[in-house]
């Protein structure tokens, strides 16, 4: 074993640091060679003839990652050296490489040729980095050629023209990627190219404009690394991250930290060929520029206009709110893009512009991908395929964006499906919040116990496991629910006291730590409901059946059992695993039916109707505590079995029986957090609800006051009691009042109890100064986890390694939020998508309430199919002072100049709801206002 | 348990009641240990007493080096010359090489037993050169008085200016067998 | 930060179980009664050893046994930043404490009684794994300067990151936040003379890493010995007569 040292200088802080490393060298790296007889090759995958090893230098895998992800290049050499510049200079396509290499059916093998002895170089004087890293791949390349003797082919892939050249000298089989790919004769590859026909782009373009160098330059150049890090330094520039607003995407803002407030970005020109996510430096405008009144729409010189707000569901809470710019009494800062620090570049969704001109058939053509999300510009992409395209959902890479170009310019790198498509569209919505819907692989199948899975006897055995197969267990779930997880008995005792006990689907039993059944639950982190088909956590034998506590069956189950007297003071509360067998599974319909119906008085009727007192004594006491009682806009459809069309849409109905299981599920929640926390102060999975700031509850207090309630947030009980005082003249008043308190809510989040200070752990929504989840293990990871936490508090088990390392559960904490939020924005895209379908054929005139009043129009809220979309009153081009409308924003009203309509907030109307499609292949929601209907309600 | 090997500390030497446990060992648990690095070393027990076991040392080879003390006869390098004294480096004490840096210093009066009051320190020494002399005193802080006042004391080994060891040719001179040229010094009178 | 890559390599091509490159020098200093450096990779540490000698202090004297001190300092130049180090920073008091511990245990001080042994250490260059150099380099001046020891002790560090335990840490893995374990072992006698780890690990992972971090103190306890035989034998050599 060689040792030498790697010299680097390195600065922090502006200043320099000499930082001496080492590196050792080994002899025991194998080359990962199938057929190799002197390395060890238990881990070998390549095979060396007759294809061709490929080495691929370091700018090949940056620009061509979506030509690597296809399947057709295998037996794949990724030296170490290229894999540490790629982490140096792109994350993503790291991440993205690392995935390729840890797939077995890809044959891509990682050889650490910085630490082999042999193919190690050191930096000569006056070499650059990148000519030294060149070299090191040219020598690894050769390296692996005079291992494997002369009948072995190795060939380095590289488009660096230098590179190739020397490459070739030294006797290595260089090709260009473009020559590469061609070779392997597999023509839809050379879409998959990332700048291809580049050079092709230049001359249409410059056909068009025979003066390349007259060429109209769109976008101010970007500044130079050094000068806007220096420009950071002195305060002139601000970095942040970028934030295209949803719903306009010719408004941006960056949050900066130094600057301690949003700036704001008007227009393409100013953003500067500046993505959503990108982090970029910012220079503040003149303050006379500042004044612009955002309320205004903005009028841009540009041929898309897209500044329109949409009609879709109802947000739920403050994340999903459309980010509406306030002109407060001072104007906000506005700015403009100088450089992009960080590119966010990812893969998009969307589709082709349709082409007139498609005369170019087979051969290259340019078109334009229009991306579902409205935040990104349109994408200029070179195809092959037109035809084959024209229709589809596709999915594109962006490359580069010139300062020359009005959009930037991108690849294709794969299809989904036709547009409209049913199918195909809720493909692109899981695309689109990055979920993974791909079935599970066969090692996660593997970790699967035998089916048909029965109870086995030696679990009759386990001291831990206590038998409650005589306990009369029931479920009460939505109807048609297969993934039963919580079941729940309530028995009267002796004592007069009652027995109450809550027991959850032992998922961990099944899924044991550090098995590839976990990490994939772990990387899902929860089940995604979309409306028409579940996206599951679990293998499915798992979630409906070893796990589902279905009825009449043995199951294993994590319990949590509490004395309760009869005015519900818990006692006692005890865990235990134990095994069940659920005399029925109802729905929430069938729960309240048995409890309504006062003929019948058989045990499991009585058991319910207990149930449901403890549960009322409990709710009021949750209430009293200051829990909200938070109003969901929730629909729900009615799908047609065969079709999988929606055929009605309601609201979600609320029962008792609702309340009652939910209250019992907050409390074993609440038992469980008490529980884990005693026994791991550092490392329990808890969720949180932070306190909103009186800033977030703005808009709610100027609607509440715009007509006439008052209310007070100072604190949950506070606004609690007030949100009760809140009744209007319609029964459904108060409801509203809610539904806008609860968007202006933040998320309840997932995090490690170590990672903040007990005060800190405290959930306002429901009044408690600690929650976690454990009651849904089959489809949230994060109760999987609290089941090993407690079944470790119990000393039933170990805590498994990962979990104890402070930032690995912080990561799984982070994770499962954005896999929470994904799931939650998958599932209103997918309710958006069916109400779309639903209204398709199904023009509809119903009643409506406006929430709020802008200059052009109002935002109206359908309660019945819990749509929110805005109504335009005035004409997209009409100059403010001749609208025919007068809008008061302070007092939230407006009126037509004929006096003939007059609205305020929250005043009923009627709108008329039908499907229109303004641009091609983006059909939307349109609201109008039905004339007839509300001049007799608005005049009053 | 063979003699003449090297042991560090904390290796078992043997049982306690086979062996007597001399300096450089302990026992443990009726074990013996070594307790310093150094060289095994056995010695039968002397015939007259009860307990015939042998007593088994380990004795370390890092001696305080050997030390000049008066009397001793050292060998020392040349390294100054004053007019009234030269200062050397003592490298041998006896047979045994130092560890250690000690200077010497041979006064004027100590060059010669003879006419002392006339030596010249540049007819009688030069840097470079090899003497043998006598500890005269342990001098002051800084150096041990030597002296070559004695007819085997004196330089023993000297290079001439063309780079070849000297031959002595009287006890005053010595000659380079290159050039033939002669230089003066105080030269012993190797026995 | 991943500590480990999916080949099984560590940020500087060792693997999980592997020491660094130790280098030891004995007898550095004349002055000192006994001198030592000891390198595991890049950090290298100076051990100097004065003693058995004189009580300094006569109220400190011990009748039954030898009084030990120990002073341990880290050179300006140590880090890449130059920063001075006071003496009594909390850091600094607490390893020579440690390494006193360590060693007092080491030395059969009831054999000389009256006399002090100092021990100085001193960080030349750092690079993790500071703690456990200092004990390996007072060990070797100790044996350098010829004071009975029970055994000669050695030392190593380990951590766990990545899921994985790792052996002597570098400054790089060593500020990666897990939990970082120091032990120092008697190995011929079996025993365990030090145990520091300030991080709380469940027991079956403190396990692991405890029996990591022994094998490499035994690794070290054997590159020890060589180094000592081998600087014993040239001593030997040295004090052959001069033959004229």
């Amino acid at each position: 074993m060689l040792q030498s040292k790697a010299y680097v200088k390195k600065t922090r802080h502006g200043r320099v640091l000499k930082v001496v490393r080492e590196h050792y060298l080994r002899d025991d790296i194998a080359c990962g060679t199938i057929t190799c007889t002197a390395c060890d090759n238990s881990k070998a995958c390549l095979s060396a003839s007759p294809a061709p090893i490929i080495v691929f230098d370091t700018n090949v895998v940056l620009r061509q990652i979506d030509l690597l992800e296809n399947s057709a290049i295998s037996n794949v050499v990724v030296l170490s050296v290229v894999l540490e510049e790629v982490k140096n200079k792109d994350l993503s396509v790291y991440n993205r490489l690392r995935t390729i290499c840890s797939n077995p059916a890809r044959n891509f093998f990682v050889f650490s040729n910085e630490n082999h002895r042999d193919t190690y170089i050191k930096g000569l004087a006056g070499e650059s980095p990148n000519d030294r890293n060149d070299r090191a791949i040219r020598v690894a390349s050769k390296w692996y050629h005079e291992h494997l003797g002369p009948a072995s082919k190795v060939v380095l892939v590289t488009n660096d023209a230098e590179n190739k050249r020397k490459a070739l000298e030294e006797g290595i089989d260089a090709q260009t990627v473009e020559d590469f790919v061609r070779k392997l004769g597999q023509a839809e590859l050379l879409d998959l190219l990332v700048g291809a026909g580049t050079e092709d782009a230049q001359t249409t373009a410059d056909a068009d404009d025979n003066r390349p160098s007259k060429r109209k330059v769109i976008y101010p150049e970007h500044k130079l690394m050094s000068e806007i890090t220096s420009g950071l330094h002195k305060g002139i520039y601000h970095q942040g991250k970028l934030r295209v607003n949803r719903y306009n995407g010719f408004e941006a803002t960056v949050s900066t930290e130094s600057l301690g407030q949003e700036i704001l970005i008007h227009g393409r020109i100013d953003m500067n060929r500046g993505f959503d996510g990108d982090v970029v430096a910012v220079e503040l405008l003149p303050q006379e520029q500042w004044q612009e009144n955002s309320l205004e729409k903005i009028v841009e010189d540009v041929d898309e206009d897209e500044s329109e707000e949409p009609v879709g569901l109802v947000p739920g809470s403050a994340e999903q709110l459309p980010e509406l710019i306030e002109t407060g009494p001072a104007a906000r800062p506005r700015g403009r893009v100088i450089g992009i620090i960080k590119r966010n570049w990812r893969q998009y969704c969307g589709s082709l512009e349709p082409v007139e001109n498609t005369s170019s058939a087979g051969g290259k053509v340019n078109a334009l991908f229009v991306s579902a999300d409205r935040r990104l510009p349109k994408i200029r992409i070179q195809t092959r395929q037109l035809e084959n395209l024209s229709n589809k959902r596709i999915i594109v890479s962006v490359d580069s964006w010139e300062r020359t170009m009005r959009y930037p310019s991108g690849h294709y790198v794969s299809t989904i499906g036709d547009i409209g498509d049913r199918a195909t569209e809720s493909e692109v919505i899981l695309f689109e919040n990055d979920i993974n819907n791909k079935p599970f692989s066969q090692q996660v199948l593997d970790c699967l116990p035998p089916l048909p899975w029965s109870l086995p006897a030696e679990e009759l055995q386990n001291p831990n496991r206590r038998d409650l197969r005589q306990v009369r267990v029931f479920s009460v779930d939505p109807p048609g629910c297969k993934d039963i997880d919580d079941a729940l008995h309530c028995t009267l005792r002796p004592d007069g006291n009652y027995e109450v006990g809550v027991h959850i689907a032992d998922v961990t039993n099944f899924v044991l730590p550090d098995t590839a059944l976990d990490h994939e639950a772990c990387q899902r982190g929860t089940s995604v409901y979309l409306v028409e088909r579940r996206i599951d956590m679990l293998p499915k034998p798992l979630t409906e059946d070893i796990c589902s506590l279905r009825a009449d069956v043995e199951r294993l189950s994590f319990s949590v059992i509490w004395e309760m007297t009869p005015e519900a003071e818990i006692i006692s509360a005890q865990f235990t695993k134990s095994i069940i067998k659920s005399c029925a599974a109802m729905s929430y319909a069938e729960a309240q039916a048995r409890m309504d119906d006062s003929r019948l008085s058989d045990p499991l009727t009585v058991d319910l109707r207990n149930m449901n007192r403890l549960a009322k004594i409990m709710r009021q006491r949750r209430i009293d505590r200051g829990a909200l009682t938070l109003a969901s806009p929730e629909v729900k459809f009615e799908i047609d079995s065969e079709t999988h069309d929606p055929l009605d849409v309601g609201m979600y109905q609320i029962r008792e029986a609702n309340q009652m299981i939910e209250e019992f599920m907050l409390a074993a929640n609440v038992s469980v957090a008490e529980k884990i926390v005693e026994h791991f102060s550092q490392f329990s999975m808890l969720r949180r609800h932070p306190v909103p700031s009186p800033k977030m509850l703005e808009p709610l207090l100027l609607t509440a006051a715009a007509v006439g309630v008052d209310l007070d947030i100072s604190t949950s009980k506070a606004l609690a009691d007030s949100l009760d005082r809140a009744v209007g003249g319609d029964p459904y008043f108060n409801k509203l009042i809610r539904i806008l308190a609860t968007r202006c809510m933040t998320q309840a989040l997932y995090f490690s109890s170590g990672d903040c200070t007990p005060p800190e752990f405290h959930h306002y929504g429901l009044a408690s100064p600690i929650y976690t989840h454990f009651t849904s293990p089959i489809r949230r990871y994060a109760d999987v986890i609290v089941h090993r936490l407690l079944a470790a508090a119990l000393g039933l088990s170990k805590v498994p390694g990962a979990l104890r390392e402070k930032t690995m559960l912080t990561s799984v904490a982070d994770n499962l939020n954005l896999r929470h939020r994904n799931a939650q924005m998958a599932s209103r895209a997918s309710v958006e998508l069916h109400t779309l379908i639903f209204f398709k054929n199904r023009p509809t005139d119903t009643e409506a309430r406006i929430v709020r009043i802008k200059s052009n129009g109002l935002i109206v809220f359908v309660p019945k199919f819990g749509i929110e979309g805005p109504v335009y009153l005035t004409g997209k081009k009409d100059k403010k002072d001749e609208s025919d409308w007068i809008v008061n924003e302070q007092s939230q009203t407006t009126e037509s100049r004929d006096g003939k309509y007059r609205f305020k907030v929250l005043d009923k109307l009627v709108v008329h709801i039908e499907v229109v499609e303004p641009q091609p292949n983006r059909p939307k929601l349109q609201l109008t206002l039905v004339d007839q209907a509300n001049e007799c309600m608005s005049i009053k | 348990m063979s003699a003449n090997e090297y042991r560090t500390p904390g290796e078992v030497l043997g049982w306690a009641s086979e062996y007597v446990a001399g300096p450089g060992t302990y026992v443990w648990h009726e074990k013996v240990y070594a307790s310093v690095v150094g060289l095994l070393r056995l010695t039968p027990a002397a015939t007259d007493v009860e307990d015939q076991r042998p007593t088994i040392e380990v004795t370390r080879e890092k001696e305080r080096g050997a030390v000049p003390e008066p009397g001793t006869v050292v060998t020392a390098k040349i390294t100054k010359l004053f007019p009234r004294q030269a200062a050397a480096s003592i490298v041998c004490v006896g047979p045994r090489a130092v560890r250690d840096k000690f200077t010497g210093i041979i006064r004027q009066q100590d060059v010669r037993a003879t006419e002392i009051d006339k030596v010249d320190m540049h007819t009688s020494f030069r840097p470079g050169d090899i003497v043998r002399a006598e500890v005269i005193s342990l001098g002051d802080s800084r150096a041990y008085y030597l002296s070559t006042a004695k007819n085997e004391l004196g330089v023993v080994s000297a290079t001439s200016d063309a780079g070849a060891a000297m031959v002595p040719v009287s006890w005053q001179e010595m000659q380079c067998p290159i050039t033939g040229q002669r230089e003066p010094r105080k030269v012993a009178k190797v026995i | 930060m991943d500590f480990i890559s999916p080949e099984g390599l560590r940020l500087d091509g060792r693997r999980p179980f592997e020491l660094r490159q130790l280098h030891a020098e004995i007898g550095v200093l004349d002055n000192a009664d006994g001198s030592a450096t000891f390198e595991m990779g890049n950090t290298k540490v100076i051990a100097v050893v004065y003693g058995p000698r004189e009580v300094q202090n006569r109220s400190q004297q011990q009748l039954d046994h030898a009084l030990v001190r120990c002073e341990y300092s880290m050179a300006t130049f140590s880090t890449g930043d130059r920063r001075r180090r006071g003496k009594g920073d909390r850091r600094g008091t607490e390893l020579s404490l440690v390494i006193r511990q360590t060693m007092e245990a080491a030395i059969l001080t009831n054999l000389l009684p009256r006399s002090q042994i100092d021990i100085f250490v001193q960080v030349l260059q750092a690079d993790g794994g500071t703690r456990a150099c200092c004990i390996n380099a007072a060990a070797l001046a100790l044996a350098d300067a010829g004071i009975p020891m029970r055994d000669l002790v050695a030392s190593c560090s380990a951590g766990y990151l990545n899921s994985t335990p790792l052996l002597d840490l570098n400054y790089l893995e060593d500020s990666g936040g897990g939990p970082d374990l120091t032990v120092a072992l008697f190995s011929k006698l079996d025993k365990v003379t030090l145990l520091q780890m300030d991080a709380k690990v469940p027991l079956d992972v403190f396990e692991k890493v405890m029996n990591l971090a022994s094998e490499g103190a035994k690794a070290v306890t054997q590159f020890l010995r060589e180094i000592l035989m081998e600087n014993t034998k040239k001593l030997a050599f040295a004090k052959e007569p001069l033959k004229v």
